[in-house]
């Protein structure tokens, strides 16, 4: 029933044919900039393009769910945070280790996606939305005035890398792994049948396709790379408290994947980088920073509805054609 | 020739309209049979009822022996009876090849074609249907011709028994519709069952040697396409009862 397959030797030699073009050579050239940038020791630096680079895992596995199976979430913040929590746990109390608590994070995060997914199947648009964002407020209020797993303090003092130069490099590997892999699973023939849900649900049942099952699918997916991405947000901060729930989590990853473009993947990773680098830069302005932020995404939305990646990238081909041809 | 399709005293109610009203019908295997009505006597309810998009009332349908009252659609196509749609649905973002590949993808899909066959499957389906050269574009720019095509080819990627045509020729200028019924044709002597529906008898007279006719979700007379037109039930329904009469 499931098309999980990828055939791995077409997929290398797409890769070396992507590597050849403007758009592969251009994202290796960032890529391999963004990798040298530690050697620069500034470490204030270093630690937001880590905060940028879990987002970027968040936000790609929203628009996994969202942009390529339809499914819109308010929830996401959901996955996040209940990895966040098995992995704090999981760290503290059973002392495992941090690599292998990212996983049974991760697999937590499915569970109650399945959780999530099972009961909001039915509801579609904006009330699948509105379902999925009642769970997360759920999950939200369940450890805020609960007292298991520290309450409203939640868990603090896990163990940390010592450096952010060794976290960074760390969680670039996941980073880039999770989104090659997601990539990878959209281009795939269950990529094509998610998609083929997004664009007209009935057309797919009368195609022969369960969708409830493929959209089960999809939410599983999207909530273990959520999970992967919200237990490496713990480890980094070293702590978790019921905050990591909040509706402001979901919809940072909704900004920063629209901000990419929508369907995309890796269009993610600049809307994680833009949001936080922006943030950022806009903090010292306090409350005038929200009001430029909002401009800016509106200007956004409303110029670049496709998102920047792909017009920013389509901008830098002509300019280096029109080098050439000089 | 058996039956394959039985469908016994279906009744589907909207509040206080009665949609379908006790019909009862049989297709035989390999046979093409027309169902024609003029607007609102509830083919497009039937053709729901039948492939599991609603459920009836009252009343239940037979596949190759199957009981599918009220299964879903997708178990129903994977049982082999695939369908098209009155208003013509597509993958809009999705190539035309992969707009076949997903329904070559579904289970019975696959069992015909296997996994590896798939692309080559979608593709010799794009050719029967006239639309290999196209393979690479998306839905949204072909005319409404190519996408009643398309619409067949996708019913096809599932390797159907039966086909439910949902008003194929809807909104096609004259080439097309000849088109369409060449394609309809050389499908049922390639030993696919059809049952088409259409609000114009003169579409279905050339393609079908059977016709049932309905009329406010009863059915109002069967036989020959010839027969069931001069009908003075079925001209009545069309026409209303004045006109009806004075052409008589």
């Amino acid at each position: 029933m499931m098309n999980f397959e990828f055939d791995l030797q077409s997929y290398t030699s797409r890769f070396k044919a992507w590597a050849q073009t403007f758009r592969g050579g251009i994202t290796l050239v960032c890529l391999a900039g963004l990798m040298l940038f530690p050697l620069t020791g500034n470490e204030y630096l270093t630690q937001v393009l880590v905060t940028a680079m879990i987002l970027a895992i968040f936000a790609a596995s929203w628009d996994l769910l969202a942009g390529f199976a339809g499914q819109v979430s308010f929830g996401h913040a959901a996955f996040f945070g209940i990895s966040g929590y098995f992995t704090a746990a999981m760290v503290k109390f059973a002392g495992m280790h941090w690599l292998v608590s990212v996983f049974v994070g991760a697999g937590w995060a499915v569970v109650f996606s399945l959780l999530i997914g099972i009961p909001c199947l039915r509801l579609k648009g904006p009330y699948l939305a509105l379902g999925t964002l009642a769970f997360s407020l759920i999950l939200w209020n369940l450890f805020l005035t609960g007292t298991w797993l520290g309450g409203t303090e939640g868990i603090s003092g896990l163990p940390s890398t010592g450096s952010i130069f060794v976290a960074f490099y760390i969680i670039a590997a996941f980073m880039i792994g999770s989104l090659v892999l997601m990539r990878a699973i959209v281009d795939s023939r269950l990529g094509t049948i998610l998609k083929s849900i997004r664009d007209d649900e009935t057309c797919a049942d009368a195609s022969g396709i369960d969708t409830t099952v493929y959209k089960l699918i999809a939410f599983m997916i999207s909530g273990f790379f959520a999970g992967i991405s919200g237990a490496l947000f713990v480890l980094d901060t070293t702590a978790v408290n019921p905050a990591v729930y909040q509706t402001l989590y979901s919809f940072y990853g909704i900004i920063m994947a629209a901000i990419g473009g929508m369907a995309t993947i890796y269009g993610a990773i600049i809307g994680a980088f833009l949001f936080v680098i922006l943030s950022e830069l806009l903090r010292p302005l306090a409350a005038a920073a929200l009001l430029i932020f909002a401009t800016l995404l509106i200007l956004i939305v409303r110029f670049a509805e496709e998102g920047v990646m792909n017009p920013f990238l389509d901008r830098v081909h002509d300019l280096w054609d029109m080098i050439r041809r000089r | 020739m058996g039956v394959i399709l039985e469908v016994k005293n279906l009744t589907k109610k909207f509040g206080g309209l009665t949609a379908v009203n006790d019909v009862n019908f049989e297709v035989h295997r390999g046979e093409m049979l027309g169902l024609i009505g003029p607007n609102g006597a509830g083919k497009t309810t039937l053709f729901h009822l039948i492939s599991g998009f609603e459920k009836p009332n009252n009343g239940s349908v037979f596949f190759d022996g199957i009981d599918i009252t009220g299964m879903k659609p997708f178990k129903i196509v994977n049982h082999g009876m695939a369908r098209t749609f009155q208003l013509v649905r597509s993958f809009r973002y999705l190539s035309l090849l992969d707009n076949i590949a997903v329904a070559c993808l579904s289970p019975r899909g696959k069992e015909a074609f296997g996994k590896e066959g798939i692309d080559e499957a979608a593709s010799s389906i794009l050719s029967s249907v006239g639309l290999v050269d196209k393979a690479r574009l998306p839905p949204v720019i072909l005319p409404h011709g190519d996408l009643r095509k398309l619409e067949i080819g996708k019913a096809l990627g599932t390797n159907p028994e039966m086909l439910l045509l949902d008003e194929p020729f809807s909104g096609l200028v004259h080439e097309e519709k000849e088109g369409i019924a060449r394609l309809i044709k050389r499908l049922n002597s390639e030993g696919v069952t059809v049952f088409v529906t259409g609000h114009v008898l003169r579409e279905l007279m050339t393609l079908v040697p059977r016709v049932i006719a309905m009329h406010q979700g009863r059915l109002i007379a069967e036989g020959p396409p010839q027969e069931v037109a001069n009908n003075k039930v079925v001209l009545e329904a069309y026409l209303g009862r004045g006109e009806a009469f004075a052409r008589a």
